[in-house]
């Protein structure tokens, strides 16, 4: 049996006006990657044909090692969706709604549940309406992991957060992978939030992975250089800021005379390399 | 299912259609088109269904560790727990209506055994095109429910006419017990008929919400 938490080879899906194109990575257990690329490059696209939300017209799909259209019910036991907080029944209390849930789930933990609830201070006679969006996020997930989900598949959870809400929740993330071996497939185009806890990148653009590796095996192939003039064409995906010109080089390329090194970051990288694009 | 029908009550259900049970007791007025006693059953369950959709009752459905053909189930399962509801709710009002003193429905057909049967085929027809278009396309809910209700309609209009003009209908048109054979064979029919068209229409818009892209 594949000891990959999920395996994608070769997925596709048409539309008149945009394709997802031979999408194909893994995960491996206990690790976090972050599933980047602008609005629109197929993330939601991509994360939907996982799920059959969406039909894919080619490509194969398979969650610990079982194939999602023969063995959709085990699989859907062990994976947790959240796609930036609940949007469904905003006006049922979170109690009834946990109600629910609780009865379709197999390995549902009480105990794992009230845990969540009193970690992030859930109110349970509330409606998700009158949640803010980290406390969607955070009920979310909290039912997700009380039914013991080994993979989360987490669909823009950060986005219309404050800063402090996503850091809370990206340290919650991080204790899931490092302490209970829980897989997390994150996709955002805040990519700042995966320099702190992503283990890999996984790259979309215009429905085509570009890029598929560590995150720091990423950001080591290029170097953020700062010019004062505009660079050459050597310098890949220049852009004029209030300070100069700042754009990217291959690590070990030489950097154009007069250049500053930056600090090199997700942000950076992206931005500079969609330019290019 | 049981948990599929619990979900169905406990979050879906709008409580227009269970107000709308009490509509039963319509079968008690003197003079009146009774079989829109039923059609009230009818739009409680496109009430469920667009507050469904405004409550994105398919994308929560679709994560929970269900098929994709159990959310279709459990929807038409919970219709039609409505619908063998009202009517089992209509029937001591229809005996009670039979018991007054006056003569039978002057607009319409009388609230008799044969009526349930008719009301039954109706709503069979109603769940044929009402659920295979609202799986094909849940947005388009109203379009779905206009042509339900269009059926609806249409039907009652025949059905009433028929009581006037065909032999038969006439002799369906009467107190119990006169005529109880052809009433009680109406019934069965009836009752069959109504299985058959929801079945059908379960498979139908099984595969049409197997088809459909979130």
């Amino acid at each position: 049996m594949s000891s990959n938490v999920l395996q994608v080879s070769g997925l596709c899906k048409r539309y008149p006006h945009f394709a997802l194109e031979n999408v194909s990575f893994s995960l491996q257990p206990g690790t976090i990657t972050g599933f980047i690329g602008r609005n629109g490059a197929g993330k939601t696209t991509t994360l939907k044909s996982l799920l059959n939300l969406v039909h894919p017209d080619s490509g194969e799909i398979r969650f610990f090692g079982m194939d999602f259209c023969k063995d959709e019910f085990a699989i859907k036991q062990k994976i947790g969706y959240v796609s930036g907080g609940i949007s469904y029944y905003p006006s049922k209390k979170l109690s009834t709604i946990s109600g629910v849930n609780r009865r379709f789930y197999a390995d549902w933990d009480e105990d794992v549940y009230r845990r969540c609830v009193s970690r992030f201070q859930l109110l349970e006679d509330k409606t998700p309406s009158q949640l803010s969006e980290g406390m969607k996020v955070k009920y979310a997930l909290a039912l997700a992991l009380s039914h013991h989900a080994e993979l989360l598949i987490l669909d823009e959870p950060t986005s219309g957060l404050d800063p402090v809400s996503r850091e809370d929740l990206l340290e919650v993330f991080l204790q899931l992978a490092q302490d209970e071996q829980v897989t997390i497939l994150f996709s955002t185009h805040i990519t700042s939030d995966l320099d702190k806890c992503a283990d890999n990148i996984l790259y979309i653009r215009s429905g085509k992975i570009i890029e598929d590796a560590p995150r720091d095996a990423f950001l080591a192939k290029y170097q953020v250089v700062q010019t004062a003039e505009k660079p050459d064409a050597s310098v890949i995906g220049a852009r004029e800021s209030k300070s100069g010109w700042t754009g990217l080089i291959p690590t070990g390329a030489p950097a154009p005379a007069g250049a500053e090194i930056l600090k090199t970051d997700l942000e950076a990288v992206m931005v500079h390399l969609e330019k290019e694009a | 299912m049981k948990n599929l029908l619990y979900k169905e009550f406990r979050l879906a259900l709008h409580p227009t259609s269970i107000i709308f049970l009490t509509l039963s007791a319509m079968l008690i007025i003197p003079n009146y088109p009774y079989y829109v006693t039923f059609f009230y059953t009818c739009l409680g369950i496109f009430f469920i269904c667009l507050t469904g959709r405004e409550n994105q009752d398919l994308f929560y459905m679709m994560l929970l560790p269900v098929r994709k053909r159990d959310i279709v189930r459990a929807r038409i399962g919970m219709s039609v727990c409505l619908q063998c509801l009202q009517a089992l709710i209509c029937v001591p009002f229809a005996i009670l209506r039979q018991s007054f003193k006056m003569p039978g429905n002057q607009v319409g057909m009388d609230a008799n055994i044969a009526f349930f049967g008719l009301a039954f085929l109706m709503m069979g027809l109603f769940n044929l095109a009402f659920f295979t278009r609202y799986y094909a396309n849940p947005q388009k809910i109203g379009k779905s429910f206009a042509i339900g209700s269009t059926v609806i309609f249409v039907y009652m209009g025949i059905v009433e006419a028929m009581t006037h003009f065909v032999p038969f209908f006439l002799e369906l048109d009467t107190p119990d017990p006169e005529n109880l054979t052809k009433k009680l064979l109406v019934l069965a029919v009836g009752i069959a008929g109504y299985a058959v068209l929801t079945l059908t229409a379960c498979k139908k818009s099984e595969k049409e919400l197997e088809k459909l892209d979130l």
